[in-house]
C-alpha cells in the first residue's frame, strides 16, 4: 500500500493552476524525487502536502487516513516533517533549543507541567536536551550546539533544518531543495544522510531538488512536473531519456 | 552572575518593602491615589507584553481593561454580588471574550492584528456609551461600592474606604497578578510562544498548536488586563466611556509607550516605563494638553537613543565606563 495517494489534486491561485490533477503515489520506503522547470508546481505540491497551503481540489491520503484538511501540526502528528526551502530556522535560539523544539510532540507535558517549572520538570527537560544534543551529534553540527541558529553557516543551517524535522520523528521527510546553495562536498554529506535515514530509521522521503546529480544519486523514483501536470514518472535512468522531460527543460526543436 | 541575582533579588524586595510603607511615608492622599494609578498601569502594561511575546501587537487591550471594569461594576451594582467574587469574575469574563476573539484574530498578523484589536475596544467603548439602560449612557456609571470589608485573622475586619487601604489592596493584587505572568514567563509555554513569534510556520510543522497556544497567551493578559479594569472601577466608583476618558484610544497606545519605553524584551520594563511615565505626567499636569505630545516625544528619544529601553540603560552605561577606563581593549 502507498503511504501517500495524492488524488486529483489541483490548486489555483486566482486564475493560475499551480497544479492541476495530479495523480501521485509515494510508496513506504522510497525516495521519491519531483523535479521540474521552475513555476512547475513542485513546492506546491510539498506544501500541500505539508498543510501549509491547502488544495482547491483533489484529496490527500496518508496512511490510508485523508489529511486534505488537517492543519499543519496535526499532519506532524501523524508523522509527516518539512525541511523548508529557505532556511527556515527558530533563528534567535541556538541549535540545541531548536531541535529541542523539534522534540515537542514527543515531550508532551501536562499543562501544570508547563506551567510550574518544579523538580521534575527540570528533571524531564534534561532529558530531551540529552537528547537533543544527540540528533547534533547525529547530524554533526556537535560543535555549534550553543549557536544561535541565525549565525550558522547556510550549509550548517540546512543540516539544523533537517536535524529539527527528524526530532518530530517521521514517517515522511518533505525535503524542499536540500542541497540548494551547497559545495560539493556538502552535496555528498547530504545525500548520504538521507540515504542513510532511509536505511537506518525507514524514513520515506519527498525530494524536490534542481540539482541533478544529487537528485540522480539519491532517488529511487521521479516524478516530472511542468506547468502544474505530471508529464513523466519512473526510475532515474528513464527519465532521463524520456523525450517529454528533455522537451520540458530545453523547449522543443 | 550569582551576586547580579542577588543585587536584583534584594533590589525587588526593597521596593516592594517601600510600597508597603507609602502609606506611612507620605501621609498624602495625593500621591497614594496616583500609585494606584500607576500599580494598575504598570499591570496593563505587563499583561500587553505578554501579547507581544508571541509576536503580536494590541491596539485594543484597553478594550479589555473597560470589559473587566465595566463587568465587575455592574455584578456588584446590578447584582449585588460582593467585590471579591465580582472581580474574578470580569477576569474570566474579559479572557472569555479574548478566546472568542482571539479564535478569528489571531489567524492575522501584525498590523492587520493591531487595527482589529483597536476598533474591537473602540466598540467596546462606544456599546458602553450608548447602551443607556445598562452603563448609564453618556452619564456613566456611578456609586460604584469600593470593596466589602473582609476579616483577616489576627488583623480583624479591614474595610476598602479609604485611600491608603485600597493602595494596600491594589498592591497586593499587582503584585500578585505580576508574580503570576513572571511564572509564566519561565515556564514552558514561554519557550513555545517565543519559538512562535520566530517563525509561526516552522512552529506549526514541529507539531506546536499554535493557534491555540496564541489564544492562551491572549487569554491570560487579557484576563490581567479585566482585574486591573475591576480596580479601576472600584477605585473610581464611577465609570464613564467618554472618547477622552481612560478607556479611548490613547491608553491603549500610551500602554505600548509604556512598554517600549521601558523595554520590552525584559519582564521588569514594562512596569518601569508605567511608573516613570504615569508620573511624570502626574507632575506635568498644568500642561495637561500637551501630554500626548510629550508623551509621544519621549517615546521617540528612546527608541533613537536606548532602543532596548530605560532597563538597558544601566547595562550601557557600565559598558561605556568599563570602555573608558580599559580603553579599546574593552
Amino acid at each position: 500500500m502507498p503511504l501517500v495517494e495524492i488524488h486529483r489534486l489541483s490548486k489555483f491561485f486566482g486564475g493560475l493552476a499551480a497544479v492541476t490533477e495530479l495523480n501521485l503515489d509515494v510508496m513506504q520506503g522510497e525516495i521519491l524525487g519531483l523535479i521540474g522547470p521552475n513555476g512547475a508546481g513542485k513546492t506546491t505540491v510539498l506544501n500541500m502536502v505539508g498543510g501549509t497551503i491547502f488544495p482547491s481540489r483533489g484529496k490527500i491520503i496518508f496512511n490510508g487516513e485523508d489529511i486534505t484538511n488537517f492543519p499543519p501540526y496535526r499532519r506532524a502528528q501523524r508523522g509527516i516533517a518539512r525541511v523548508f526551502q529557505e532556511n527556515l530556522l527558530f533563528g534567535n535560539f541556538t541549535a540545541l533549543e531548536n531541535i529541542r523544539l523539534g522534540f515537542h510532540l514527543h515531550s508532551r507535558m501536562g499543562f501544570a507541567e508547563k506551567l510550574f517549572n518544579r523538580q521534575s520538570t527540570r528533571n524531564k527537560e534534561k532529558v530531551w536536551l540529552g537528547k537533543a544534543f544527540q540528533m547534533l551529534e547525529y547530524v554533526g553540527l556537535v560543535e555549534h550546539t550553543a549557536t544561535a541558529a541565525i549565525n550558522l553557516p547556510h550549509g550548517k543551517q540546512r543540516l539544523l533544518g533537517l536535524a529539527i524535522a527528524l526530532a518530530t520523528q517521521p514517517q515522511l521527510l518533505l525535503l524542499d531543495e536540500p542541497v540548494s546553495g551547497m559545495n560539493a562536498e556538502e552535496v555528498e554529506g547530504m545525500v548520504a544522510l538521507i540515504k542513510m535515514l532511509r536505511e537506518k530509521r525507514g524514513i520515506t522521503c519527498v525530494v524536490v531538488e534542481h540539482n541533478m546529480r544529487a537528485v540522480m544519486g539519491l532517488c529511487d523514483r521521479i516524478a516530472v512536473l511542468n506547468f502544474g501536470e505530471k508529464i513523466a514518472e519512473g526510475l532515474p535512468r528513464t527519465i532521463v531519456e524520456s523525450k517529454a522531460v528533455v522537451e520540458a527543460y530545453l523547449g522543443t526543436e | 552572575m550569582n551576586r547580579r541575582r542577588l543585587i536584583r533579588m534584594l533590589g525587588i524586595m526593597a521596593f516592594v518593602v517601600f510600597l508597603f510603607f507609602v502609606p506611612v511615608l507620605f501621609d498624602n492622599v495625593y500621591w497614594v491615589s496616583i500609585l494606584i494609578i500607576t500599580a494598575i498601569n504598570a499591570l496593563l502594561a505587563t499583561s500587553l507584553r505578554t501579547i507581544s511575546i508571541v509576536g503580536h501587537f494590541s491596539l485594543g487591550h484597553v478594550g479589555f481593561m473597560l470589559l473587566g471594569a465595566y463587568s465587575s461594576a455592574l455584578l456588584v451594582l446590578k447584582l449585588g454580588i460582593s467585590f471579591w467574587a465580582a472581580f474574578m469574575m470580569a477576569g474570566l469574563l474579559s479572557a472569555l471574550v479574548a478566546v472568542v476573539l482571539g479564535y478569528p484574530f489571531l489567524k492575522v498578523k501584525g498590523i492587520y492584528f493591531a487595527i482589529l484589536t483597536l476598533l474591537t475596544a473602540e466598540s467596546f467603548r462606544l456599546t458602553a456609551w450608548n447602551w443607556r439602560s445598562l452603563t448609564g449612557g453618556s452619564l456613566g456609571l456611578m456609586n460604584i461600592p469600593s470593596p466589602s470589608p473582609i476579616s483577616i485573622p489576627a488583623v480583624g475586619i479591614v474595610t476598602f474606604d479609604s485611600e491608603s487601604s485600597f493602595y494596600y489592596l491594589t498592591i497586593f493584587i499587582v503584585l500578585l497578578s505580576l508574580l503570576a505572568l513572571y511564572r509564566l514567563e519561565h515556564s514552558h509555554f514561554n519557550f513555545n510562544w517565543r519559538a512562535i513569534r520566530e517563525t509561526d510556520v516552522l512552529a506549526q510543522s514541529v507539531g506546536m498548536n499554535v493557534l491555540w497556544l496564541k489564544i492562551l497567551n491572549f487569554a491570560i493578559a487579557c484576563f490581567f488586563a479585566g482585574i486591573a479594569g475591576a480596580l479601576f472601577a472600584h477605585y473610581q466608583r464611577g465609570l464613564s466611556a467618554d472618547a477622552s476618558s481612560r478607556f479611548g484610544v490613547l491608553t491603549s497606545i500610551y500602554l505600548l509607550v509604556y512598554m517600549v519605553v521601558g523595554g520590552e524584551n525584559r519582564f521588569a520594563g514594562p512596569i518601569i516605563g508605567a511608573l516613570l511615565i504615569t508620573i511624570a505626567s502626574e507632575l506635568s499636569r498644568s500642561l495637561a494638553q500637551y501630554q500626548p505630545m510629550m508623551i509621544g516625544a519621549i517615546a521617540i528619544i528612546t527608541v533613537f537613543l536606548f532602543p532596548e529601553g530605560i532597563i538597558g540603560l544601566p547595562g550601557r552605561l557600565i559598558h561605556w565606563y568599563r570602555y573608558k577606563k580599559n580603553g579599546m581593549s574593552a
